[in-house]
């Protein structure tokens, strides 16, 4: 009888083996939704037609072992990729835009700022400078606000007086817990990208 | 398949007809005279109705011949004949009550309520000697080793902990502590081991879904059991080969053959996430052997506090119904099972970040950045999950004392996790596994005088899917998964005080996944060389890799237990396991907003050894009584999750996490310790130390328990039958063997750039948490017996964060609860 078991067993397993091995199919590419892999800034000079177009597409990997935190591993994501040069005239004002794209299926690129515009109360971007004297970047006047009325910073004016240069972080912060502050830190939220450039004002 | 269910359960009803019954010849057939029963509560003189039926025997439904069936009050005796067939006539309408005696039968009472001429069956238990035996070892909770200690967890503590999870009450046990996600995660962690290191058997089979990563807690409603235990090691080779960590086994009871209803309920009221909890289960017995249970739960439960903010979107719900129709005839036993559990969990809102920018800030940071009023909504980030399990278990036993059990059983488990995002993918998962698992397994257990064997075969079959709808990258791959095996084991009483143990068991595990690797990680890891051959599609940006992964791995367990010194147990056991790392360890690939970090699987893993020792000196008499319990576990190819460097994106950097196979060293002690100082008054402490290194880079491992320590003391008051207490004081030190994971991220802070350390590594401070707990009952309600119970859980308001909690980079642990708990058994 047991034997008789062991055989129904061994029996019921070899069916099961053959059904799986037929069954599973070839799974399908995901289309990724929601991945920030492009962001662009448009720097328009106040009263010429051309546009510069700077182009961030940071995706890349250091490799540093896992026990060498040591002090010249300071500021890993810094190097690697050179800083884009963000070239300005002094005493001048300048029409900015920042878009932000999904291009991870090269034949079907998105564009996210639309649905960022789309869900304006759910969104802000913030740029962040280190000590800059004479620059300053605003709203601009057509740029989007959100049912509050606080502008998205989209579409920011910019202002150079002398010559200088310095660092300058653009986020774009999801369900920020506050829609002004003067640091990422006031903002909360979570950050959707993250792009670093140098402004160089002469 | 249907054929062999349909045999199966063919045998199971068929009846034979001839009369085996050795004894019925020698049944004195002198029946005393004959006179109808005259109640006084009968008022209808209706007495032309008959009852017959048939006198069967319980567990191999033979009639019985001759059984003497005797009409209580009155002179009147049946006798049933060759087919067990009995008919007795002229009967008043009303209740009879009847004795029914048979030879080597216990006499067997019931009542009858004769409204009408009927018919009906009824079963004897026939006791033969050798059946004796089996009954009182059926009845009893054996042992679940010979030679392992086994911990459990008695029912005053499970139903303490019928609000929480497993892992919660599991880390009653001296050694086990728990890893988790939140107040709702949890995995089990016994002996610095957890995840697939650990394995949870519940009724036999064990659970599958643990192996998706450490944010993923058992789903496994411990209210659906009655016994819960556990053994330090892998001790029990006739469930899982490949768990060192140790082996939780989750058993629900068989019923009593009688006719019966019992049940028990459980409501729980908490202040701390104003939470509710009803739980209830039922059991209906038949004298036929026949039984159903029914079991439920329903937990709801709001945002949760710590002691100074609410930390919202925390709260959770859970529905659970458990059912079980079976049939136990002793000899044969006939069990189908079905369960569904279905979670839904809150993540803190505050823990979905963007990158390691935001997770400097939210460690700077005392508080969560969001913190609302108490609610019960439950929103986005969130987790749900539903886990069905079917099952069909028979098992018959010969006369030789063997028992043989065939066991079928389809786990399907389904896990949704939500993510906080924009647009139309706002409210679709953004990781949607479903894991569908169908294990068969078969054995055999016989004696042979003081030694038991116990010989298996077991089969798998799993198939894991993601969902692409998801719009987001799988996590986990698309798999198929076969395990076949076998085992043996046998235990050897030698003679009352040296028990030997030994077990085998081999596995061959077979894995086809096909997996989509990214172009840029593909050539970053210079993949094309090994994985070149495998890949059978690419696109633009991927290719497709379909790999078959075979891996065969035994293990064997040995052990030794002594009662050689006088009111002491010495035993010692050795466990040799190989554990084929899990589809997660080799191909996970995904972000894990949590801790902002990205994780990637090491698909050249190879399976991991691990050799572990453990002792036990155990003194279980007296007022005085201890457990000492040192081991030692080494492991080759020990699977770690390590930092490997910082990967930027357009969303920022991350650091990135891989799989690694190292050499490791775990040693570690647990000591219980148990003091009566008078009848009134015991004192219990259990204290346990680990330490886990990298054998080779000396390093200590992630995410061991820091030493912690209880005490406890239980009382009682003389003058009052109906109450007993405990004050429950949990010292946990603070970790200092760490690996230092750290990592600097640049900011721009006050108008400069800066770099700053990202401390994910440092653990935190040690804590105290204070606890009561307040008893009362039971009393009798009616028929019902009714108790009620006070708890209170962190009664000082402490304000503390946990090593092993991966939110504790952004809030405390849970402040003060008070939990009333009132019990009723029916």
């Amino acid at each position: 009888m047991l034997k008789n078991i062991y055989t129904n067993s061994l029996l019921i397993i070899s069916i099961i083996l053959f059904v799986i091995s037929c069954s599973k199919g070839e799974p399908v590419v995901v289309h990724e939704h929601e991945v920030f892999t492009r962001v662009v800034l448009e720097v328009k000079k106040d009263g010429e037609i051309n546009y510069t177009k700077y182009t961030f597409e940071v995706e890349g990997h250091d490799d540093h072992g896992h026990d060498d935190h040591g002090d010249d591993d300071h500021g890993d994501d810094d190097h690697g990729d050179e800083h884009a040069e963000v070239e300005l005239n002094t005493d001048s004002t300048y029409h900015v835009g920042i878009f932000f794209y999904n291009d991870s299926d090269p034949d079907n690129i998105e564009d996210i700022t639309l649905e960022v515009i789309e869900e304006a109360d759910a969104h802000q971007v913030f740029y962040e400078m280190t000590e800059i004297p004479g620059f300053s970047i605003a709203a601009a006047p057509d740029d989007t606000k959100d049912s509050n009325g606080n502008p998205l910073f989209l579409k920011t004016t910019w202002t150079t007086t002398s010559e200088t240069s310095g660092d300058v972080k653009a986020y774009l912060i999801h369900e920020p817990t506050s829609k002004t502050g003067s640091a990422r830190a006031d903002f909360g939220g979570a950050t959707d990208a993250e792009i670093e450039f140098e402004v160089h004002i002469e | 398949m249907l054929h062999f269910i349909g045999k199966i359960i063919g045998n199971f009803f068929y009846r034979p007809k001839k009369c085996n019954c050795p004894s019925c010849s020698k049944l004195t057939k002198s029946v005393a005279g004959i006179s109808l029963l005259a109640s006084g509560l009968l008022v209808s003189q209706d007495c032309n109705l008959t009852l017959k039926g048939k006198v069967v025997d319980l567990h191999n439904n033979t009639p019985l011949v001759g059984a003497l069936i005797n009409i209580i009050g009155s002179n009147e005796n049946f006798i049933s004949n060759e087919n067990g067939f009995f008919f007795i006539e002229n009967q008043c309408k009303g209740v009879i009550n009847l004795k029914i005696s048979h030879l080597s039968c216990e006499d067997y009472m019931t009542e009858f309520d004769l409204n009408k001429s009927s018919s009906k069956n009824f079963f004897m238990e026939h006791h033969i000697e050798s059946l004796k035996e089996i009954i009182v070892s059926e009845n009893k909770l054996k042992n679940l080793s010979l030679t392992a200690n086994s911990y459990s967890l008695s029912e005053i503590q499970k139903d303490r902990y019928s609000s929480g999870n497993l892992a919660n009450a599991l880390g009653l046990i001296s050694g086990v502590s728990n890893l988790s996600t939140g107040n709702s995660v949890a995995k089990p962690v016994i002996h610095g081991m957890f995840g697939s290191r650990v394995g949870i058997i519940y009724d036999g089979v064990v659970l599958e879904n643990q192996q998706w990563g450490q944010d993923h807690a058992p789903n496994v409603d411990l209210n659906a059991f009655d016994n819960i235990r556990l053994i330090k090691g892998a001790g029990l080779l006739k469930y899982t080969g490949d768990t060192p960590g140790g082996v939780i086994v989750l058993e629900s009871s068989t019923p009593k053959i009688s006719d019966s209803l019992y049940g028990k309920t459980i409501v729980n009221g908490m202040s701390n996430g104003q939470g509710l909890n009803i739980i209830s289960s039922w059991t209906k017995s038949f004298q036929s052997g026949i039984y159903f249970k029914a079991q439920g739960t329903i937990k709801n439960n709001g945002d949760y506090s710590t002691s100074n903010y609410v930390l919202t979107n925390t709260g959770n719900n859970e529905k659970n119904f458990n059912l079980t129709l079976g049939r136990n005839k002793i000899l044969k036993k006939l069990k189908i099972n079905f369960s569904h559990y279905s979670q839904e969990i809150g993540i803190l809102r505050s823990s979905h970040i963007g990158n390691v920018g935001d997770l400097l800030r939210a460690i700077q940071s005392n508080e969560p950045f969001v913190i609302n009023p108490f609610s019960y909504e439950i929103n986005f980030p969130k987790q749900f999950n539903k886990h069905y399990t079917s099952s069909v278990e028979y098992s018959a036993r010969n006369s030789s004392k063997g028992k043989w059990v065939v066991k079928y059983n389809w786990q399907k488990n389904n896990r949704k996790e939500y993510d906080i995002r924009r647009g139309s993918d706002k409210y679709d998962p953004a990781l949607d596994l479903t894991l569908n698992t169908h294990n068969l397994v078969s054995n055999y257990q016989w004696n042979s005088s003081n030694i038991s064997y116990d010989l298996g075969l077991f089969s798998q079959f799993q198939d894991n899917y993601s969902n692409p709808d998801t719009g987001i990258k799988r996590l986990i791959p698309d798999y198929v998964k076969v395990r076949l095996g076998s085992f043996f084991t046998a235990s050897y009483s030698i003679f009352n005080n040296l028990d030997l143990n030994l077990g085998f068991r081999f596995e061959h595990i077979n894995n086809l996944v096909q997996k989509f690797y990214r172009n840029r990680r593909w050539n970053d890891e210079n993949y094309e060389k090994d994985l070149g051959p495998y890949v059978i599609r690419e696109t633009l940006s991927q290719k497709l890799v379909k790999r078959r992964l075979i891996f065969n791995n035994p293990s064997i367990n040995f052990g030794v237990k002594s009662g050689i010194i006088p009111s002491h147990e010495v035993s010692l056991n050795f466990f040799y396991t190989q554990r084929a790392p899990d589809i997660a360890e080799m191909f996970s690939d995904g972000l894990h907003h949590a801790i902002a970090s990205i994780e990637y699987g090491n698909p050249f893993l190879k399976s991991e050894t691990t050799k572990k020792v453990v002792v036990n000196l155990q003194k279980k008499e007296g007022d005085f009584q201890y457990n000492f319990n040192p081991y030692f576990t080494t492991g080759k190819n020990y699977i770690v999750l390590e930092p490997a460097g910082v990967e930027r994106t357009i969303r920022g950097a991350f650091p990135v996490w891989e799989y690694r196979s190292i050499s490791s060293l775990l040693k570690g002690i647990d000591v219980d310790l148990s003091y009566r100082l008078n009848k009134n008054i015991t004192y219990k402490n259990n204290t346990s130390w680990i330490e886990g290194v990298d054998k080779n880079t000396k390093t200590p491992l992630i995410n061991i328990p820091p030493l912690t320590t209880n005490n406890q003391i239980q009382f009682s008051i003389s003058k009052w039958k109906y109450f007993f207490g405990s004050i429950n004081s949990k010292y946990v030190f603070s970790q200092n063997q760490f690996p230092n994971n750290n990592f600097y991220t640049s900011i721009i802070d006050n108008g400069s750039k800066v770099s700053k350390l990202v401390d994910i590594s440092t653990p935190p401070e040690g804590y105290h948490d204070l606890g009561i707990d307040l008893n009362w009952g039971p009393y009798d309600l009616f028929s019902n017996k009714i108790s009620f119970s006070l708890t209170f859980d962190n009664i000082l308001n402490a304000n503390y964060r946990n090593y092993l909690n991966r939110m504790r980079f952004y809030n405390d642990e849970l402040g003060r609860n008070v939990m009333v708990q009132i019990k009723i058994n029916h």
